[in-house]
């Protein structure tokens, strides 16, 4: 009888271990269902894309949507209570966290650097050269080294998290033309550029790839590697905002974001992992 | 100038205008064609799902139309649903009852409602969901039921004269063989009138679904979003066609998702003008009515 | 049940009035701050205060202007094709054609122009291709059918002895056209304007893709810049209570009071005829 119980218990305990062992971070959506809404921040929406995948997959029960709007547009919705999990590129000012009751989530880190077409001559910039251009003091790419035609500024909306820190910290809160081109998210932005041969915008470094190419400011390039020993400064954190404390799915999603799966999924974004 | 050689010239204009117009139109269907055509397979629809599960809702398709296909499809159902029963009965009000200044005023704002941008109504739309959200904290915001809604005042002006003109338009001696047999008005109406003029009505309400399916300014405002997947009920977010092609052209990461956008186009020009060709052919064939009747001299 | 139709009648009447009034209130805390006058006046430059929409309405008016002014000849030359001068087997082909042209999504006109348009303005204008110019040139073909199909009807609808005598006495085409059509059309033909310069005007996806949505006021038809519509659809925020907000109803009431303007204009014309079903069939 002994042994019986023994062999039970330790059957159990494998059990226990191997589901540890081999088991998904996605088990935390095991007993969940329901809706879950997230909007705002765009240079989140490949991360929130992949999990939503993830989770939807594995467990049809749950439903997450996923908007985009831009970091002012998640701080606000989550405030008022119109989506469970607001996203935001920037931190969330006092005033707002005071009042909505907002808690910040900072899951990854993530710089914001100038993009230009691959096949712009110039990929070099001081950092007065790039307020000149973004100012639209300087205006064509004659003067900065490049062939003889019009600089086409493209820039964000109001509500992005992208532009608020692009301008805080690249541009050192200069003005931004207001002939500039406006879109709306990190990814309209990357494929503007990559379809304008004399285009220049900013981007979330995890957006970067071969379609556009990454301006080096005063000496240092963009990267995720200069982004990570801090060398490029440009950087901000990617915040997930709920309005007080999570519950529930919401919850479940907070915690997968941390979990291992959540942040190798972060990393293979472009993002840099805070775990 | 002599009259001869003006003639000539304004005949060249016009067959110039003519070419023209249909160059750009076999441009625009030819290119969607040429980029659209070779992705439309099974993947463009169900991305790496199981068709068959993803048909009876086991699994969730990403990377495919399925779920906007399905979106645009509730859409619209829900948004006729809506505005078919009450564009029928004003319009039937405005042929039948109204009359006077009633009539002059209902026809003025009839008009106006049919001249409002689509993205105003969107956002009338929303400030109504945001402030009912404020009323009742949680329960309702942007969702398919608000864009259905949304849809169908958009829709409604255009149900309104399909039926007002299908009934206007009918011959007295019809309307009046009812009566005299001792149909009341309403029996005339329903037995009668209607029937009579079922190829219209259809043709209205058909012209009024492709109207849907096409507008995407008022659901980008009123709770379509990217990501969501097919909705477990009317008060979620949802995915739809038109609006998937617009996130395309503004932010696709490589190629596959260009094309997709490509066929996804494909299919929506194919849809829309399907239907015209459903709502004409309605029309125009099953009443083997002559469809180009003023021929000039 | 003739008060059910009432009801319907009245119910759908009042929401027209309702969507204003609702718009018109919630634009009040902005135009608080100044009349709706001060609001059209002021720039838009949220980061210094400012949250007027002179840009916007410049843009909307002239994109939609040009737009009608590119469209109204393609139009008119396209209406004599089909009702004077084309073939005649050809003549209803190409009605159809019009029609069917209708039902094309303005989605798909602005997915398609990004690839086909835009690179190619870029190489003629210089700057980015995405500019008023562009937009106008789309919103000139979206709203052909409107124009043409109103200027067919009312070609058609002109009298037919009229046309005769000027024929009779030796007149050519041309001459029918100018002495005897023209005269009695013109009415028909301005509602098609007014019309399609309501539908180039409230379209929001063509502009709002194809215009570059800058904030500035455009000097020129090449300068990027944001039209009423694709405002509306760029600035959203769930935050009622901001003027930034609040400015786009301010934008939904222009368009608002714009298209009530063009629909009274086309009643006053038509002597209260109810506008047909024309625009879509």
């Amino acid at each position: 009888m002994r042994t019986l119980q023994s062999l039970f218990v330790s059957f159990a305990v494998v059990l226990l271990m191997s589901s540890i062992c081999f088991g998904s971070d996605l088990d935390l959506f095991s007993d969940q269902h329901g809706t879950l809404r997230i909007a705002g921040g765009t240079a989140h929406i490949p991360v929130m894309k992949e999990i939503t995948k993830r989770i939807m997959t594995r467990y049809p029960d749950v439903r997450i949507s996923v908007a985009g709007g831009g970091s002012g547009v998640g701080i606000q919705q989550v405030g008022e209570g119109m989506v469970e999990i607001g996203n935001a590129g920037r931190a969330a000012t006092d005033d707002e966290i005071a009042r909505f009751g907002l808690v910040p989530f900072k899951w990854a880190i993530d710089g914001v650097g100038a993009i230009v077409h691959p096949d712009n001559g110039v990929k070099a910039l001081t950092r007065t050269q790039l307020q000149a251009v973004f100012s639209g003091t300087i205006t064509n790419w004659q003067q900065l080294g490049g062939v003889d035609r019009t600089i086409n500024l493209y820039t964000r909306d109001q509500a992005s998290g992208t532009r608020k820190v692009f301008w805080s910290k690249a541009l050192n809160k200069g003005d931004i033309s207001m002939a500039a081109n406006v879109v709306n998210s990190n990814g309209a932005m990357k494929t503007a550029i990559a379809n304008d041969p004399y285009g220049i915008g900013y981007v979330s470094v995890g957006h970067m790839d071969a379609s556009t190419a990454p301006i080096t400011l005063d000496g240092v390039t963009p990267t995720l590697e200069t982004v990570r020993n801090g060398s490029y400064g440009v950087a901000r954190g990617l915040y997930s905002l709920t309005k007080g404390q999570p519950q529930g799915l919401t919850k479940a999603f907070i915690d997968y974001l941390f979990s291992g799966e959540g942040q190798q999924i972060a990393a293979d974004k472009g993002f840099i992992p805070v775990r | 100038m002599k009259p001869r050689r003006i003639d000539h010239l304004v005949a060249l204009f016009s067959h110039l205008c003519a070419l023209t117009l249909l160059l750009l139109m076999v441009t625009l269907v030819g290119y969607l064609l040429y980029r659209g055509h070779h992705t439309i397979d099974r993947e463009l629809f169900f991305g790496w799902a199981d068709p068959w599960q993803a048909l009876t809702f086991q699994r969730q398709v990403f990377d495919g139309l399925f779920p906007a296909l399905i979106g645009t499809t509730l859409l619209v159902g829900l948004a006729i649903l809506i505005a078919a029963p009450i564009g029928l009965a004003a319009g039937i009000y405005l042929a039948e009852y109204a009359r006077g200044t009633t009539r002059t005023v209902l026809n003025l704002l009839f008009d106006l409602l049919s001249a409002i941008p689509s993205i105003v109504i969107g956002l009338f739309g929303l400030a109504v969901a945001i402030v009912l959200h404020r009323w009742f904290p949680g329960r309702f915001g942007p969702c398919l039921l608000l864009s259905a809604l949304c849809l169908a005042l958009l829709v409604l002006p255009y149900l309104i004269r399909a039926t007002q003109n299908a009934l206007e338009s009918i011959d007295p001696q019809i309307r009046q063989s009812g009566r005299s047999m001792g149909a009341s008005k309403l029996q005339n109406l329903f037995y009668i009138l209607l029937p009579h003029r079922l190829p219209e009505l259809t043709s209205g309400l058909i012209l009024a679904i492709g109207r849907c399916a096409e507008d995407t300014a008022v659901i980008m405002l009123t709770g379509v979003v990217a990501t969501a997947g097919v909705p477990h009920s009317i008060l979620q977010n949802y995915e739809a066609i038109p609006f998937y092609i617009y996130t395309v052209a503004s932010q696709y990461t490589d190629a596959t998702e260009l094309n997709r956008g490509f066929s996804a186009a494909l299919i929506l020009i194919t849809l829309c003008c399907g239907l015209f060709l459903l709502a004409f052919f309605i029309q125009h064939h099953l009443q083997r009515r002559l469809l180009f009747r003023q021929e000039k001299p | 049940m003739k008060y059910l139709f009432q009801w319907a009648a009245f119910g759908s009447a009042l929401l027209t009035a309702a969507i204003f009034v609702i718009l018109y209130l919630l634009s009040l805390p902005l135009l608080s701050q100044g009349t709706l006058w001060t609001v059209l006046w002021q720039p838009w430059d949220p980061q210094h205060g400012s949250f007027g929409i002179y840009p916007m309405v410049v843009t909307s008016l002239s994109s939609a202007f040009v737009a009608v002014a590119i469209s109204t000849p393609l139009c008119f030359g396209c209406a004599l094709f089909i009702t004077q001068y084309g073939p005649r087997n050809i003549r209803r082909w190409m009605l159809n054609l019009v029609r069917l042209m209708g039902s094309i999504p303005t989605v798909v006109y602005g997915f398609t122009a990004l690839f086909l348009l835009v690179p190619r303005m870029r190489e003629a204008l210089g700057g980015s291709g995405l500019n008023i110019a562009t937009a106008s040139l789309i919103l000139a073909l979206l709203i052909a059918p409107t124009l043409i199909l109103f200027f067919v009807d009312s070609i058609t609808q002109s009298s037919q002895r009229d046309c005769h005598t000027v024929t009779a006495l030796g007149g050519t085409r041309a001459q029918v056209i100018r002495h005897a059509v023209l005269p009695q059309a013109w009415p028909g033909l301005v509602n098609g304007i007014l019309l399609g310069l309501g539908r180039a005007m409230g379209d929001t996806l063509i502009s709002l893709m194809l215009a570059g949505n800058s904030v500035q006021t455009p000097d020129a038809l090449t300068d990027s810049a944001r039209t009423l519509t694709a405002h509306i659809a760029l600035v959203i925020a769930a935050d009622v209570a901001s003027l930034e907000f609040r400015s786009l109803f301010a934008c939904a009431i222009v368009l608002y009071l714009f298209s009530a303007l063009l629909v009274i204009g086309v009643r006053w014309i038509n002597h209260s005829q109810p506008l047909s079903q024309r625009r879509m069939l």
